[in-house]
């Protein structure tokens, strides 16, 4: 039986970053990744970007790691395998192939999964979402020749596509099942700028609009809405969320997905994930888990939050990489994502949640065009904020955030668009 | 031509003399904040800008660069060669 003493199951950019961080603290000892990718690690970030479906990218821009860095750093890639078994006790793990593999600490870094769409006629050809390269390639051909797409779901992938499919020359309508864009995450305010950039770029879209069916022969030809509404179309992007991978090979027989208190020796895990501590460290002993599948203790909300992006995966990844290695160390950052296109940029900072009891202090206007909304929690410590465009502010709120900086004196200041933030970081 | 930001460093010891951002690459994920925040920021577009290109060592300025999902920052040493991306 092959032995590695680092096993590593996902070969994105979480378990990508633990390879990388292992091997510069420990040169010697044996590193695999398994993956049911066949690729090395790419960009899964380019792959909803105009520029790169575009061709303005070259397409080789994509790989973020090539086989010779594999080589060199004597990491062993196995790809296109999945795992069907592992027993914590042996510390075994079983691929598809029957291969058995032993290790001394595991790492799970699979990622998670776009969330199917199970509706009549979804499974009718020129349906796509986006996840891997496969899913991109795929839409890429797909544009080529498509006249007419819809988009469904107002998340970062619905805009982005949304922007992808008008700059490739489609006739465009995007589908929000909200009243506006975001909702409830950002404000209506906020949602309509972007919705205004939308249109303004030639995109239709549709809200509080719910697709009932899928019309066609064997492909796509349009979607009818809940209202009987019809919209033609022949092609269609889903960006409707994630879910988690099949996780059946973690023991989940006796534990199933959202059990509250695994029996012993099974893996503690919520519907959406699996939990670790602020470590990132799972409740089964030499086990670590990061990126989008990690439910981990964030230490500056006090509370376990899940959060796909290629930052926070590349963080995890590093943090979980040196728990591995013995030198355990908290994982404490403030996340952020953004994203640009339309002419408008969005960016979220921390904890955007809008709970009911949060304090929400406005900078700027929809009017003026350069809009920020931050978050307040009870403790009168900033939390998270929601921007458009003002991205310029995001490093120094992530500071504010991070340094618990008390701002309830300084409210007025705060709403004032003009005022300097990094004065605040001084104080 | 593309749209490029040039940024000169001048740190002791330092053998990367120049930092390039591509703007046209440049998608504001900010992973290049994340590995040395000292160095970067993001402007009002969602580009990333230089705000203090001696801050950090040589190995955290690469591995910000390295960081990039669209390998939008460029190094480049004192004789003009450029050491990442190789």
């Amino acid at each position: 039986m092959e032995n590695y003493k680092y096993l590593i199951i996902g070969g994105g950019a979480a378990g990508t970053s633990a390879a990388e961080t292992i091997r510069q603290k420990d040169p010697v000892g044996e590193i695999a990744i398994i993956s049911d990718e066949d690729h090395p690690l790419y960009s899964r970030v380019m792959l909803s970007k105009p520029n790169f479906f575009l061709g303005k990218i070259p397409f080789n821009q994509i790989w973020m790691k090539g086989k010779d860095w594999y080589d060199t750093n004597k990491i062993i890639f196995i790809g296109g395998r999945t795992v069907t078994a592992l027993d914590t006790e042996k510390k075994i793990v079983t691929l598809d192939d029957s291969k058995q593999i032993s290790y001394e600490k595991l790492l799970i870094s699979t990622g998670v999964r776009t969330r199917p769409w199970n509706i009549p006629g979804s499974d009718k050809k020129g349906i796509y979402s986006l996840r891997t390269l496969e899913d991109g390639k795929a839409i890429m051909e797909a544009i080529k020749t498509a006249k007419k797409a819809v988009t469904i779901g107002g998340g970062f992938i619905g805009f982005e596509m949304a922007d992808l499919m008008k700059l490739a020359g489609l006739e465009t309508t995007m589908l929000l099942r909200e009243d506006y864009f975001w909702q409830p995450t950002l404000d209506d305010k906020s949602g309509k700028m972007i919705e205004d950039a939308l249109s303004k770029s030639g995109i239709k879209i549709m809200k509080n609009a719910e697709v009932t069916e899928v019309v066609g022969g064997e492909n796509v030809e349009g979607v009818m809405l809940k209202d009987g509404t019809k919209i033609d179309c022949d092609m269609i992007i889903t960006g409707i969320g994630v879910v988690p991978p099949n996780l059946d090979w973690l023991n989940v027989s006796r534990a199933p997905l959202g059990n509250s208190e695994p029996p012993k020796g099974t893996f503690d895990t919520s519907k959406a994930g699996i939990i670790a501590n602020e470590y990132l460290e799972t409740n089964i002993k030499d086990v670590w888990t990061a990126g989008d599948i990690a439910e981990y203790k964030d230490l500056l909300l006090e509370e376990n939050i899940q959060l796909g992006n290629w930052v926070n995966a590349r963080e995890q990844g590093r943090i979980a990489g040196l728990g591995m290695v013995g030198e355990r160390t908290p994982f404490k950052f403030v996340s952020f994502y953004t994203t640009q296109g339309v002419g408008i940029s969005i960016a979220f900072v921390g904890d955007s949640r809008p709970l009911p009891d949060r304090q929400i202090i406005l900078r700027g206007s929809p009017e003026t065009g350069s809009y920020e909304r931050i978050l307040v929690d009870t403790k009168g410590e900033l939390v998270g904020a929601t921007m458009i465009n003002r991205t310029g502010e995001m490093s120094t709120i992530s500071k504010l955030i991070e340094n618990n900086v008390d701002i309830t004196t300084h409210t007025t200041e705060l709403s004032d668009p003009n005022f300097d933030l990094k004065q605040l970081l001084t104080k | 031509m593309s749209n490029t930001k040039e940024y000169a460093r001048n740190k002791d010891g330092s053998n990367i003399a120049k930092i390039v951002v591509d703007r046209d690459l440049c998608i504001g994920a900010a992973s290049c904040i994340a590995v040395s925040g000292a160095t970067y920021e993001l402007d009002n577009e969602n580009k990333v800008v230089v705000t203090n290109a001696n801050d950090v060592d040589d190995a955290t300025l690469i591995m910000s660069a390295e960081s990039c999902p669209t390998k939008a920052i460029l190094l480049f040493d004192k004789e003009g060669k450029q050491v990442f991306p190789k």
